[in-house]
């Protein structure tokens, strides 16, 4: 009450610049949890930074399920897209790439040039479709961690991630724990919600009616795209808050035509879900997204046993972040990993940001959310 | 007029007596980590913070201070039986919405409870009652009613006689006086200024 104290100062921020992906080939069979095997893996990343002699100043990202490899920077000159968590990532940024060597993979399942249902076997020479063997965060988390043994790093400086990042982030601390020297999940949680679930079957249904499905065997070119864009939409309106829409979009409408047919745009938010459901498209794989969902909806800390039991192989000091207005990975979910670490005696912190942009509050730059994670960074 | 920092260092030190070599503590209500800072220096302890408030645990973040935002009760109900060698309210209990209920969970989760808290009969406080009709507004208290958060001000009678109502031992008392520095031994309800009670669970 008494006490104030001075923000630390930071440093001045540049910015990561140019980069390009890289591409992680192993040619062993990789061995996926519930059974199956692809002939080889292959992950898509990028870096940022350098990685030092000792090799411990590593930091992997790890993205949510609509994101990619591509966290920081830009491709090129033409591309006015930064990368995802640019405003985290760079020099003088929380994420400091003058002092970290910076790792953010495409993950397995993925479609931005990962091995996923979309990459081509390479012994028939066709695409996995849904040959592509049962997928989990685990499988997504062994993946990366060959993707480390390739780099030489033995032990990652910090593992941060939000959403299906923070589910990855969590089962890293588990799996890897003597490979992980401290972690941030954010916007995250041990397991998804019946609701959780319920969102994500009804996408995975919008995808499976829609006829250009075909059993998974679509044309690349001639894919699902509307099932696709509807599956996009609704989830979309799950990263956002009531809140959020309302002052963003409220009951503004676009000029309408009144000629035109009855159900054309109308409201500024139909206009936005629906450029968010067509932009995704061109980006997107429809059963990447059947299997990345399906995978977070299998994602369970509570299994087998307890959630106590499962997070007793934690050692690294963690920090959960929850956001106020997060009601797709609810504050609550958040707080009882900790609540669960501190039973177990662990180290462990949950912070919880008072923000209205819902579960996506952590891809918005917000100060607080900066100095947190640039503190537990660098303490 | 003592400034506060020293002031506190009164009831860290006191408190760090108490404290054994290596102890797992729980600090509820831990502000900013400056108590569970000083007890990791001087006695190797394992220490948890709570606190409602995003600013207090960024803050314990910046010490290294391992912390959890939320509400007391809740997270008390969280821990089964003697899971910190000791829990720690420091000038909390006052703003507490049930501290019957909440300190007898402490108990329960914690093999001691410590209690430092403002002892509200302080003569100064009588007087400025009794004269001015007013609160004492000093270095500790320095906002006036419309500016501060509610609070439940008790006194060290009063503290004792829940103690007694609720069977719970006190182990060891310590009254400082109005400086909060030296001791006090005389008529504490009257002359002393802060208070600090070690606690456990009658058996």
């Amino acid at each position: 009450m008494n006490d104030s104290e001075k923000a630390p100062l930071i440093p001045e921020e540049g910015e990561v610049g140019f980069v390009e992906h890289q591409d992680f080939v192993s040619e062993h069979p990789f061995e996926f949890v519930y059974g199956g095997k692809i002939p080889e893996l292959r992950l898509r990343y990028e870096t940022y930074g350098h990685l030092n002699a000792a090799k411990d100043n590593a930091i992997l990202i790890c993205h949510a399920l609509s994101g990619d490899h591509h966290c920081a920077g830009v491709h090129d000159i033409e591309e006015r897209k930064l990368g995802w968590w640019n405003f985290m990532v760079g020099p003088g940024k929380p994420i400091d790439t003058s002092r970290y060597f910076v790792i953010c993979s495409n993950v397995l399942g993925g479609c931005q040039g990962s091995s996923g249902p979309g990459s081509i076997h390479p012994e028939t020479g066709k695409p996995y479709n849904l040959d592509f063997p049962k997928l989990t965060v685990q499988d997504m988390v062994k993946a990366q961690s060959l993707l480390i043994d390739s780099l030489g790093i033995d032990c990652l400086h910090a593992v941060i991630g939000g959403s299906m990042g923070g589910m990855q982030t969590l089962q890293w601390a588990i799996d890897f724990p003597e490979r992980v020297g401290r972690y941030i999940a954010l916007a995250s949680g041990a397991r998804h919600t019946a609701q959780a679930i319920a969102f994500n079957d009804t996408g995975r249904q919008a995808i499976i009616a829609d006829p250009m499905w075909k059993q998974g065997a679509y044309d690349p070119n001639e894919g699902p795209d509307r099932g696709l864009a509807v599956a996009r939409m609704m989830a979309h309106i799950t990263y956002l808050s009531d809140v959020g829409m309302e002052s963003k979009f409220g009951r503004k409408r676009r000029n309408v035509d009144e000629s035109k047919e009855h159900f054309e745009v109308e409201f500024e938010v139909e206009s936005y879900l629906r450029y968010q459901g067509a932009s995704f498209v061109s980006r997107f794989d429809a059963n990447t997204y059947l299997y990345l969902t399906k995978a977070l909806d299998r994602f369970d800390l509570h299994s087998p046993d307890s959630l106590d039991s499962t997070l007793s192989a934690v050692t690294a000091p963690g920090l959960v972040i929850g956001f106020t207005s997060d009601w797709l990975y609810p504050p609550q979910g958040n707080r009882e990993i900790v609540e669960s670490l501190l039973r177990l005696g662990k180290n462990a912190t949950y912070a919880e940001l008072t923000m209205d942009f819902g579960h996506d509050s952590f891809l918005v730059r917000a100060p607080k959310l900066y100095e947190l994670i640039h503190s537990f960074l660098s303490r | 007029m003592i400034p506060i920092d020293k002031k506190r260092q009164a009831d860290f030190q006191i408190i760090a007596r108490w404290v054994n070599e290596g102890e797992c503590v729980l600090d509820l209500g831990c502000g900013r980590g400056v108590l569970l800072e000083y007890l990791k220096q001087k006695k190797s302890t394992y220490g948890v913070g709570v606190d409602i408030d995003f600013d207090k645990i960024l803050s314990c973040v910046k010490r290294g201070v391992p912390a959890y935002q939320g509400d007391i009760l809740s997270i008390l109900k969280n821990f089964p039986d003697d899971s910190f060698d000791r829990v720690i309210f420091s000038r909390t209990v006052e703003q507490l919405d049930d501290p019957d209920a909440i300190l007898a969970e402490g108990l329960r989760v914690g093999r001691r409870v410590t209690v430092g808290f403002v002892n509200s009969a302080f003569w100064v406080n009588r007087l400025s009652a009794f004269f001015k009709g007013r609160r004492t507004i000093n270095e500790v208290y320095t906002k006036p009613w419309y500016e501060s958060q509610p609070s439940n001000p008790f006194s060290i009678n009063e503290f004792e006689d829940f103690c007694r109502v609720r069977k719970i031992d006190v182990e060891n008392r310590i009254y400082l006086s109005g400086d909060w520095n030296s001791e006090c031994s005389l008529s504490p309800n009257l002359f002393s200024g802060y208070a600090i009670y070690d606690l456990a669970t009658s058996v």
